[in-house]
């Protein structure tokens, strides 16, 4: 859902004329630094709409503290020159006449009377660094004078460009933007969310951490491996312990939990439930602020709507449903990019969903929990004896217990399998990976492995391919034997697995001056295995393929198959699959 | 609503009246809907069956497997049905796709058997079916639908937003469970339905069954199920195929179908409703002239969209001219965070190559020579063969390659190349040459280009006059913290100091 306000708590992310991007906890009663372009106090931001660019207003001497204004949308468009700015768009001609039509002809006019304008060249232009006439020292007395929001800055600046009436008109449109984006005071406040988290991650921030995920190929990490929201289901399967329809999840996340928000943002589970309806204040569109404050405490974390106490007595609550399952390679999981969202995995505040929703268990538990101290059972000791002891050993004790408990209850229900979707990004060897953890899958599970380069998913597919299916089927190693150098993984579990890879270009749509950006953010481009979990058939099918004599001969249902035939027709439809 | 829907919520194993889609090989799919009579009254034996190219499948054989399951095909009697078919005059056209028509035109079963056949009786509880007989060969996979599948083997009725568009598409407008969505331009359905899946949070009437699993009281469900599909489409027959597929995918507490020229009449919702309006938080326009749309969709007081918080839209266009016209009319009604993106996506083969002389005569290799020496040897062995022809010598030429060295004989090609299919059933095919990848054969490489924007709420100066006096500018104080969720530790250090006494507090927390 989106967040209605900027709200105390959360992280907003600001967008900087410079296009970098900063990233700030609000917290009422504190100044926000935003580098160059100065500082402002939280509670200008803070119960203000997203989305909107502010500009920071200077304090004048003996004026009330400094505040920020919204730039109103007309004003931020106001150098772009649109084809028909005055027109108002439900009254063009032409358009109403062809409303069923298909297409309804544009009448574009790149080229339009100003021709003057569009004819001038930079033929006559000397590059000079005299041109500009004001110094250094003059334009940084002016920033220090630190009046205005930069504007009138960028309006003398602009003035005293002695060769500015010989620039064409894009190129006048240039320096004007390269100077707005050095001297203009503004920012924009956006929500911080997982699409947003990714691409800073990925542009600004460190790609490596996140594995170079892009935002275009975690969305499609995110359709394949179709996780989404499942209600509990309300007939209960006691047969199928792990029961199908319950939406778990299986995961191996080495992006330090970018993974685990993105799904954990399509189960609806990754910010905390009743952020905005249990907010103090109303929020009725006109009248957002109903409710009184009591004096200046009305923010302070003494009474945070969400984190009430509970009275609940249970040792630990872990969901049945819409849960996240993940396997990590270190004694702990690294999920340190979940706290902008408000998430310590370390120290799960109650109050968070994830702190249900979301399992961690290690690659030693999964595999060998006898050899893992955390799944020994800690001494059992008479509740007589604990009474005896002082309350810091005794709670010591509780703790240690609660902590087997639940680690015991993570791995035997991980062990059971009969998850609805693998999602793997990780840089761990791919096909051990899968054999272990494909097994744990439901039937038409889905699969999804992501890679920063092709190479890990050209061998995981090629380990999944139909020859080696056809010669798994023909010859299959002992169950025990597996993983055999031939076949790291059983190649009939999964189905039709594809690699695809998906980039996303951004353009710059001006009046005249559309084209794709110049540049971009190189690297990784990101790769993307999928396929679905099937069950064989016991005791081997044979393929068909599409033989006109065959489909001649089954018109009378005929008993008189002969073995040379059927091998034909094996073969037929097996290179009919490699060629697909 | 009597069954969740397959896509959202798939039952443990493939049950009747659901559609499920059979596999057969990589992008053939097929999907049927499975029923423990013969629906279509196409006469077979063993009821309802699908008929693909890979073999026959009655449904039951496939209802009660558990999905993903491989299913063997089974032995339909085709021949005798179809005389019966001719008898009623179209047999022979329905015989080809049994299955998809059902879907294709959307009416409902009952309305099908208006061509009831002779020998075979219309109900289907006196008619006894014949059990199915397991053929040889053929397989297939029962897979239960999901959007990606289902974008795969959906009939077309307009050009398809395809998965990769669909996924960024709905990551960027920020479709989260809730989320209330305004699709126009609902064409073959392919975004509907992954759109569907994306703001699900629950069906309608789940909210009183819900509230009995402590498991999910965490989540924002019960009251507050919000998450919906508003869609619209100019075009009658259209809007009427949708409705009834998202009636028969169980998905009609999500989605709305609704016709309507959105140019014209906007997005308001027919009649008097208690629900005056849609209250979107996500917009998508596929639409050949989004600009003409957009002015339905400003802050007024009845517009569709929410006026609490942030509108995120997309306009999906396959024209440049588009786009600019689009663009142009958001920065004229204030739309910001404008981002015009393009999407190139494709699949990658994966293979091995096998390049070299031992591979000559077999089929999808490269029987030229791999290596120098493979080149040199096979040149020595045409100049030995030229030289020994020349010279008349009928056996000992220099080329040992060309004779059986066992014996000395000369070999013929026919016995070479029989010699190479021989000693292919002893080698591992799948481990050699070279494993290469390379883009799918057919790209698509300009799906339509997407443009971006966001409109946030309404914010007028009484607003910011209401929210400055209610928070005013505190004297700054850094060391004051915010309101974050506290840790269970905190929470229970807050509690020993409230309470004074440790113990009490110990106690009931375990």
């Amino acid at each position: 859902m989106q967040p209605e306000l900027v709200w105390p708590g959360v992280h907003v992310v600001l967008r900087l004329p410079s296009g970098s991007h900063s990233v700030h906890e609000i917290k009422p009663n504190t100044t926000i630094s935003v580098g160059k372009y100065g500082s402002f106090q939280s509670n200008f931001l803070i119960g203000r709409p997203y989305h909107y660019t502010y500009e920071i207003i200077d304090q004048v001497d003996g004026s009330p503290p400094s505040g920020l204004r919204i730039v109103p949308p007309a004003e931020l468009y106001a150098d772009i020159k649109d084809e028909e700015p005055s027109k108002p768009v439900d009254l063009e001609e032409g358009e109403q006449a062809d409303i069923n039509g298909k297409e309804v002809p544009a009448q574009f006019e790149i080229v339009d009377q100003k021709g003057e304008v569009l004819l001038r060249t930079n033929r006559d232009i000397v590059d000079d660094a005299r041109s500009q006439t004001m110094t250094m020292e003059e334009i940084e007395m002016l920033k220090a004078e630190g009046k205005g929001s930069g504007r009138d800055l960028i309006a003398k600046i602009l003035d005293s460009h002695s060769a500015l009436d010989q620039k064409t008109a894009f190129a006048l449109a240039k320096y004007t933007l390269r100077k707005t984006k050095k001297y203009l005071r503004r920012f924009t406040v956006l929500p911080m969310d997982v699409p947003l988290l990714t691409r800073w991650m990925m542009t600004e921030k460190d790609a490596l951490k996140t594995m170079e995920l892009r935002e275009e190929t975690l969305a499609l990490v995110g359709s394949w491996s179709n996780v989404h929201f499942m209600p509990s289901q309300l007939e209960e399967h006691p047969k199928q312990p792990g029961n199908i329809g319950q939406g778990r999840w299986l995961m191996v996340d080495e992006t330090g939990g970018l993974l685990v928000a993105a799904a954990a943002e399509r189960l609806g589970i990754l910010h905390p439930p009743n952020e905005q309806e249990n907010r103090p204040l109303a929020t009725h569109p006109n009248r957002p602020f109903d409710v009184q404050p009591t004096g200046d405490m009305q923010l302070t974390p003494e009474n945070p709507p969400d984190s009430q106490p509970k009275s609940n007595k249970r040792r630990f609550s872990i969901a049945k449903s819409n849960t996240i399952t993940i396997v990590h390679a270190n004694s702990q999981p690294n999920l340190s990019l979940l706290r902008y969202f408000n998430f310590d995995a370390a120290n799960p505040a109650p109050s968070h969903p994830l702190s249900h929703h979301l399992r961690t268990l290690s690659w030693l538990q999964l595999l060998h929990p006898e050899d893992d101290n955390a799944c020994t059972e800690p001494e059992n000791i008479a509740p007589e004896v604990i009474q005896t002891w002082k309350s810091g050993k005794r709670s010591n004790h509780y703790r240690k217990r609660r902590r087997w408990e639940r680690t015991v209850a993570v791995v035997s229900d991980t062990r059971l399998g009969n998850f609805d979707g693998l999602v793997v990004v990780s840089s761990l060897s791919l096909p051990p990976v899968l054999h272990h953890l494909v097994p744990l899958l439901h039937g038409a599970a889905q699969v999804v492995v992501y890679s920063p380069s092709i190479e890990p998913l050209v061998e995981l597919a090629d380990f999944y391919s139909t020859q080696r299916r056809v010669a798994y089927l023909n010859d299959p190693p002992a169950p025990e034997a597996m993983p055999t150098v031939d076949f790291p993984v059983n190649p009939t579990l999964l189905l039709a697995p594809t690699v695809q890879t998906i980039s996303c270009r951004p353009w710059q749509v001006l009046p005249g001056r559309t084209h794709p950006l110049m540049t971009g953010k190189g690297g990784s481009e990101g790769y993307v295995f999928t396929a679905t979990r099937v069950l064989p058939a016991e005791g081997g099918v044979e393929a068909r393929g599409i033989s006109k004599k065959r489909k001649d001969k089954l018109e009378d249902v005929g008993r008189d198959e002969s073995e040379s035939r059927r091998e034909k027709v094996v073969k037929a439809k097996d290179e009919e699959i490699m060629d697909s | 609503m009597s069954t969740p829907s397959p896509f959202l919520q798939p039952s443990s194993a493939a049950c009747p009246d659901a559609l499920a889609i059979l596999h057969l090989k990589r992008d053939l799919l097929t999907p049927t809907v499975l029923r423990t009579y013969d629906d279509e009254q196409l006469g077979y034996a063993e009821g309802k069956v699908t008929t693909t190219r890979y073999g026959n499948y009655p449904h039951s054989t496939l209802i009660a497997q558990p999905w993903g399951s491989q299913i063997r095909a089974s032995l339909v009697d085709t021949g005798t049905r179809g005389r019966v078919g001719l008898h009623l005059g179209s047999g022979k056209k329905r015989k080809r796709e049994p299955s998809s028509r059902n879907q294709r035109d959307g009416s409902p079963p009952v309305e099908r058997s208006i061509e009831p056949g002779p020998e075979h009786t219309t109900s289907p509880e006196l008619k006894s079916t014949k059990p199915p007989i397991p053929a040889p060969t053929g397989f297939c996979h029962i897979l239960p639908p999901t959007p990606e599948i289902w974008t795969a083997s959906l009939p077309h009725r307009t050009q398809v937003v395809y998965t990769p568009d669909y996924s960024y598409i709905l990551q960027r407008l920020r479709v989260t469970p809730g989320t209330t969505l305004i699709e126009a331009g609902a064409g073959s359905g392919s975004f509907t339905h992954a759109a569907a899946r994306a703001v699900f949070d629950g069906y309608p009437k789940d909210a009183a069954t819900l509230s009995h699993d402590q498991s999910t009281q965490e989540l924002p469900t019960a009251p507050l199920r919000t998450g919906r599909v508003w869609s619209f489409d100019f075009h009658e027959q259209r809007v009427q195929k949708l409705a009834a597929e998202i009636q028969e995918h169980g998905l009609e507490g999500i989605v709305t179908a609704t016709h309507r020229d959105v140019y014209q009449d906007g997005f308001a919702l027919d009649g008097p409703s208690s629900n005056p309006t849609i209250n979107a938080s996500a917009v998508f326009l596929d639409l050949p002239a989004p600009w003409m749309a957009l002015r339905h969709l400003t802050r007024h007081p009845l517009s569709p969209l929410n006026p609490l918080v942030s509108v995120h839209l997309c306009t999906f266009s396959p024209c440049i001219e588009q786009v600019q016209r689009t663009v142009s009319a958001l920065r004229s009604l204030g739309w910001l965070e404008i981002e015009m993106v393009e999407l190139s996506s494709h699949r990658i083969e994966v293979r091995r190559e096998r390049v070299g002389l031992q591979e000559e005569g077999l089929r999808g290799v490269n029987a030229s020579p791999a290596t120098l020496e493979e080149a040199l040897g096979r040149l020595r062995e045409v100049e030995g063969r030229d030289r020994s022809y020349h010279h008349g010598m009928t056996s000992q030429t220099q080329g040992e390659d060309l004779a059986d060295e066992a014996t000395g004989e000369y070999v013929s090609k026919q016995q070479r190349l029989q010699h190479i299919r021989d000693a292919q059933a002893d080698r591992k095919l799948y481990n050699e040459g070279r494993l290469v990848h390379r883009s799918e054969p057919e790209l698509k490489t300009h799906t339509s280009y997407l443009v971006f924007a966001i409109l946030p709420r309404a914010w007028t100066d009484d607003d910011e006059r209401k929210a400055h006096e209610w928070l005013g500018a505190a004297p700054v104080k850094e060391s004051n913290g915010a309101i974050v969720p506290k840790s269970k530790r905190q929470m229970k250090r807050e509690a020993k100091e409230q309470a004074g006494s440790s113990k009490d507090v110990e106690m009931d927390d375990e």
